[in-house]
C-alpha cells in the first residue's frame, strides 16, 4: 500500500510536470496571431507592443518584392486581406519558401517583431499561393 | 468506366447503411442471417469503392477535364504515375481512397474472421459499415462529389501543385492513410467487445496484430512525410510542427501508448477502462487528422480549400462517436474492473503506466498546442499562437523520459523489481551511458540536451544489446545450439518480444539524430562560375564546393530548369558532385520550384539549395552571362539516422507481426471455442 502511493505520486507527478512544461512553454513562446489591422490597432494603442512577437496573416502586395543584391535580404509588402489601405513592409533575411512571390495571389504568414520604425522584421515567413490551390469554373475557363 | 465509378458510389451508401443496420440487428437478435448480409455487405462496399476509384483514376487518365476534380488536378502533359495519384491529390479523391482503405481492411478483417470470433463480428461490421457510411455521406452530401460535372469541358486542366509533384507523392500519403484507416479494426473489435459484454482480453489478442499494422504504417507514413519535407525547401526541414503534421503524429502517440498498456491487460489483468479510453482516443484522432486536413480551420501547408460544410459534419461525427464510445464504456464500466493492483512503484506495469501518461501528455501538449489559436480566439476574441518554439520546448524532456523508460520498461520486472534485478540490469548501462556523455564532453561536445540525449541513447541501446546476448546465450546453453541458430530461434519464437526491441533501437536512433540538428552549419555565398564555397562539419570533415555553372535542360511537364553544378571535395578528395536547381513547371509559371541537391554520409548529410539565381529568365534561355548565383551550403549532421532508424523501425515491425505459430495458439486460447462451427449461426453461440 505504501507502494501504492508511491506511485500515485509519482502519476500526479508527471501530470504535473507536463502541466507545467506546456504552462512555462505557452507563456515564453506564445506570439500574438493577428491581420494587419488588428496589428496597427494594437500598436496605436500600446507602442510597447513593437517589442512583442507577433504572428501576422495577409496577402503580398503584387510587385512589391525585391531583394538585395549581394546578400541575403528580401523586402516586401503585406497587406491586410479585407482593408487594402492597411499595409507595411517586411524584411526577411533567408530562403524563402518556393509558394513564395509578388505576382500572384498569395498569402503570407509572417512571423516576427513590428519595428518601431514601421517595418516587420520577419523570422519566419509561410506562404500559400490561395487562388492556385483550387478554382473556380470561371477561372478554368480563362 | 467512369459512369459506373459514380454510380458505384452512389450504389455503396444504401450497402453501406443497410450492412450496418443488419450488423447491429444481427447482432443485437442473434440473427445469423442479418449477420451474414451484413458481411456480404462490406464486401460489397469494398467493390463498389474500387469501382469508384479506378472511375475516378480512369478520369484523371483519359484528361477527362469536364469533372472538377480533374480540371483542378491534372493537366494533359502531366505524368501518367501523378495521374494516378490524383485519387488522393486533392480533398474530394482522398476521401474516396480513405473510404476504399477503410473498407479494403474491414473487408480484410471480415475475411480474416470468417470462421473464428464469430461472437465479435455483428457489432464489428456495424460499427465498420456506419463509419465507411459516413465517409460516403460526406462525399455525397458535403459538396465533394469527385464526379462533379463542370458545365463546360475546359481544354486543359490547371495542373497538378509542383510542390506535389513528387515521388513521395505517391507514397507518403498512402502509408499514413493505411495507418490511420487500419486503426478502425481495433475500434470495432473494442466497441464490439463493450456492446456483446465480452470484455475479457480477446479483442485485444484479435486485434494485437491490427493495432501493430496501423502503428507500423502511421510510423513509416510519418517518417516518409520528414524525408520529403527534409528533401522540399520551404517546408521547414524535417519537421516543422506544423498542423497537420501534428495531426499524424497525436494518433501515433496515442497508439504507441496503447501498443504497451495493452501488454498490462494481457498479462496482468489492469487497465480495462483505460484501454478502452485508449483505443477510442486514438481513432477519434484518426478522424481528427483528416479534419484538420480538410477543414482548413487552421494554416497549414497540408490544407486543401476550406470547406465549413465538412467541418461541421466531421465535428459532428466525431462528437457522436466520442459521446457513444463514452456511454458504452461507462455502461460497462463495472465488468471492466481490473483484476490486480499495481503492487510497487518499481514494476514493469508502473514503468509502462508512466510510458503511458507521458505519451498521452505528450500528445496532450501538441494537441493544446495546435489548437492554442483556435482556443484563445474563441475566448478572448484574439488569437494567440505557438510554434516551433514552443513544442521542442514541452517535448524534448517528454522525449528523453521516454527515453529512459524505453531502456527500463522491457528489464524491470513484473509486480515488483528486487534491488537485486535492478542492479543487475542497470549498472552497466548506467555506466555505458554515463562514459558516453564524459568521452563526448572531453571531445568538445557542450551541448547539454544534446549530451544527454546521447548518454540516454547509449543506455538504452546498452540494455537491448544485453538483452540479446543474454538471450542467445542462454538459448544456445540450453538447447545445444551454435550462437547464430539460437539468436535466429530466439527472435523467432518471440517475435513480438524482439521485434519490439528492435523497434526501440530505431526509435533510439531517430531520437538522436533529432540531437544532431543543434551541430548544425550552414553557408551563404554568391559565387561565379569557378568560385568555391567552403564549409567544415563538426566531425571535422571539409567540404570545397566549386561552382560549375548553370544549363538548362527540359523534363517532362516542366517548362523550364536552371540546373546548378557543383564539384564537391571532401577533405581534399573528390566525391559526387552536387546538383540543385529551380525549376518552372507547365501551368504554374509563378512559382519556380527549388530542388536541392544532397550527398549523404553516415553521420551528415551536404545540402545544397541554390537560392537565387541573378538572371533566371537568362539561365533559363541558357545564357552565358546569365550565371551569377547564391546558394545555401548546410551541413546536417546525423539526420541520415532518422532514415535508418525508419528502416530498423519496418524490420522490427514486420518480425513483430510477422504470423507465427506460436501467436494463432494464443489467439484460439479464449474457452469458448467457435472455430469449427458454421460462420453465421455462430453468433447463437
Amino acid at each position: 500500500m505504501k507502494d501504492n502511493g508511491k506511485f500515485f505520486v509519482g502519476l500526479g507527478g508527471v501530470a504535473l510536470v507536463v502541466t507545467y512544461l506546456i504552462w512555462t512553454g505557452v507563456s515564453e513562446t506564445m506570439v500574438y496571431y493577428l491581420t494587419p489591422v488588428e496589428l496597427m490597432a494594437r500598436v496605436a494603442e500600446d507602442p510597447t507592443f513593437h517589442e512583442m512577437g507577433v504572428k501576422v496573416s495577409g496577402r503580398v502586395e503584387q510587385g512589391s518584392w525585391n531583394r538585395a543584391e549581394g546578400e541575403l535580404l528580401h523586402h516586401f509588402t503585406v497587406v491586410d486581406l479585407l482593408d487594402e489601405s492597411v499595409r507595411f513592409p517586411v524584411e526577411y533575411r533567408d530562403i524563402l519558401p518556393d509558394t513564395f512571390n509578388d505576382t500572384d495571389i498569395v498569402d503570407v504568414v509572417v512571423e516576427g517583431r513590428f519595428r518601431g520604425d514601421g517595418v516587420f522584421e520577419a523570422t519566419v515567413v509561410l506562404a500559400k499561393c490561395g487562388s492556385r490551390y483550387e478554382a473556380t469554373p470561371e477561372e478554368l475557363l480563362g | 468506366m467512369i459512369l459506373l465509378g459514380e454510380f458505384a458510389l452512389w450504389l455503396a451508401l444504401p450497402v453501406g447503411i443497410w450492412g450496418a443496420v443488419a450488423g447491429f440487428i444481427g447482432g443485437r437478435k442473434e440473427r445469423g442471417d442479418f449477420v451474414l448480409s451484413a458481411e456480404y455487405c462490406v464486401y460489397t462496399v469494398f467493390f463498389l469503392l474500387i469501382l469508384t476509384s479506378v472511375g475516378i483514376i480512369t478520369a484523371f487518365l483519359t484528361d477527362s477535364f469536364e469533372y472538377w476534380y480533374v480540371a483542378n488536378y491534372s493537366n494533359r502533359e502531366l505524368p501518367t504515375f501523378y495521374k494516378v495519384s490524383g485519387l488522393w491529390a486533392g480533398q474530394r479523391g482522398s476521401l474516396v481512397f480513405w473510404a476504399l482503405l477503410l473498407s479494403f481492411f474491414s473487408a480484410a478483417a471480415v475475411f480474416t474472421n470468417r470462421t473464428k470470433n464469430r461472437e465479435f463480428m455483428p457489432y464489428v461490421v456495424g460499427v465498420l459499415l456506419t463509419i465507411s457510411s459516413f465517409f460516403l455521406v460526406v462525399l455525397l452530401f458535403a459538396e465533394v462529389n469527385p464526379f462533379e460535372r463542370l458545365p463546360f469541358a475546359p481544354a486543359d486542366g490547371r495542373g497538378l501543385n509542383p510542390q506535389l509533384q513528387n515521388y513521395w507523392m505517391t507514397i507518403h500519403p498512402p502509408t499514413l492513410y493505411l495507418g490511420f484507416t487500419a486503426f478502425t479494426i481495433p475500434f470495432a473489435f473494442a466497441m464490439s467487445a463493450l456492446l456483446s459484454g465480452k470484455l475479457d482480453s480477446r479483442w485485444l489478442v484479435i486485434t494485437r496484430r491490427w493495432i501493430l499494422l496501423s502503428w507500423f504504417f502511421l510510423a513509416n507514413g510519418i517518417i516518409f512525410g520528414m524525408r520529403w519535407a527534409y528533401e522540399m525547401l520551404g517546408w521547414g526541414g524535417f519537421w516543422f510542427w506544423d498542423p497537420v503534421e501534428n495531426a499524424s503524429l497525436l494518433p501515433w502517440l496515442t497508439a504507441t501508448a496503447f501498443l504497451h498498456s495493452i501488454q498490462i491487460q494481457e498479462n496482468r489483468g489492469m487497465l480495462k477502462v483505460w484501454n478502452m479510453g485508449l483505443v477510442t482516443l486514438t481513432f477519434l484522432l484518426t478522424i481528427f487528422a483528416t479534419f484538420l486536413t480538410r477543414s482548413g480551420l487552421i494554416e497549414s501547408v497540408h490544407t486543401f480549400a476550406e470547406n465549413t460544410t465538412i467541418a461541421f459534419i466531421f465535428l459532428t461525427f466525431m462528437g457522436v462517436m466520442a459521446g457513444l464510445s463514452a456511454l458504452l464504456i461507462a455502461w460497462r464500466y463495472p465488468a471492466l474492473k481490473s483484476e490486480n493492483q499495481i503492487q510497487s512503484f518499481l514494476s514493469r506495469e508502473s514503468a509502462f503506466l508512466f510510458n503511458n501518461l507521458i505519451l498521452l501528455g505528450a500528445a496532450f501538449s501538441i494537441l493544446w498546442g495546435t489548437l492554442f489559436p483556435l482556443i484563445t480566439e474563441g475566448l478572448t476574441g484574439t488569437a494567440i499562437a505557438v510554434g516551433p518554439p514552443f513544442f521542442n520546448r514541452v517535448n524534448l524532456p517528454i522525449g528523453l523520459a521516454l527515453m529512459a523508460l524505453m531502456g527500463i520498461g522491457p528489464v524491470i520486472a513484473w509486480r515488483r523489481a528486487s534491488r537485486r534485478n535492478l542492479v543487475k540490469n542497470f549498472l552497466m548501462p548506467v555506466i555505458v551511458g554515463s562514459m558516453v556523455v564524459g568521452g563526448l564532453f572531453l571531445r568538445g561536445v557542450h551541448h547539454g540536451m544534446a549530451l544527454l540525449t546521447f548518454g540516454l541513447s547509449a543506455f538504452v541501446m546498452t540494455i537491448i544489446i544485453v538483452e540479446f546476448v543474454k538471450g542467445t546465450k542462454a538459448r544456445a546453453h540450453i538447447e545445444g545450439e551454435g550462437h547464430f541458430l539460437a539468436f535466429f530461434h530466439l527472435v523467432s519464437r518471440n517475435r513480438r518480444r524482439w521485434g519490439g526491441y528492435i523497434v526501440h533501437v530505431g526509435v533510439v536512433m531517430i531520437f538522436t539524430a533529432f540531437a544532431g540538428v543543434a551541430f548544425n552549419r550552414e553557408v551563404i555565398q554568391t559565387v561565379d562560375p569557378g568560385e568555391t564555397i567552403t564549409v567544415e562539419s563538426p566531425f571535422g570533415h571539409e567540404y570545397a564546393l566549386t561552382y560549375q555553372g548553370l544549363s538548362s535542360p527540359r523534363g517532362q511537364n516542366m517548362l523550364r530548369q536552371a540546373v546548378a553544378l557543383m564539384t564537391v571535395e571532401r577533405d581534399g578528395r573528390p566525391v559526387e558532385s552536387l546538383t540543385a536547381q529551380k525549376v518552372l513547371y507547365f501551368k504554374w509559371e509563378q512559382s519556380p520550384i527549388t530542388i536541392v541537391g544532397i550527398n549523404s554520409y553516415i553521420f551528415e548529410d551536404l545540402y545544397l539549395i541554390l537560392e537565387n539565381v541573378n538572371d533566371l529568365g537568362g539561365a533559363f534561355e541558357n545564357d552565358a552571362a546569365a550565371q551569377r548565383a547564391t546558394f545555401k551550403v548546410q551541413v546536417n549532421v546525423l539526420v541520415g539516422w532518422i532514415w535508418y532508424g525508419g528502416f530498423v523501425i519496418t524490420l522490427g515491425g514486420i518480425i513483430a507481426m510477422w504470423p507465427s505459430r506460436g501467436s494463432t495458439k494464443t489467439a484460439s486460447r479464449p474457452k469458448t471455442k467457435t472455430g469449427g462451427e458454421r460462420p453465421a449461426l455462430a453468433v447463437r453461440s
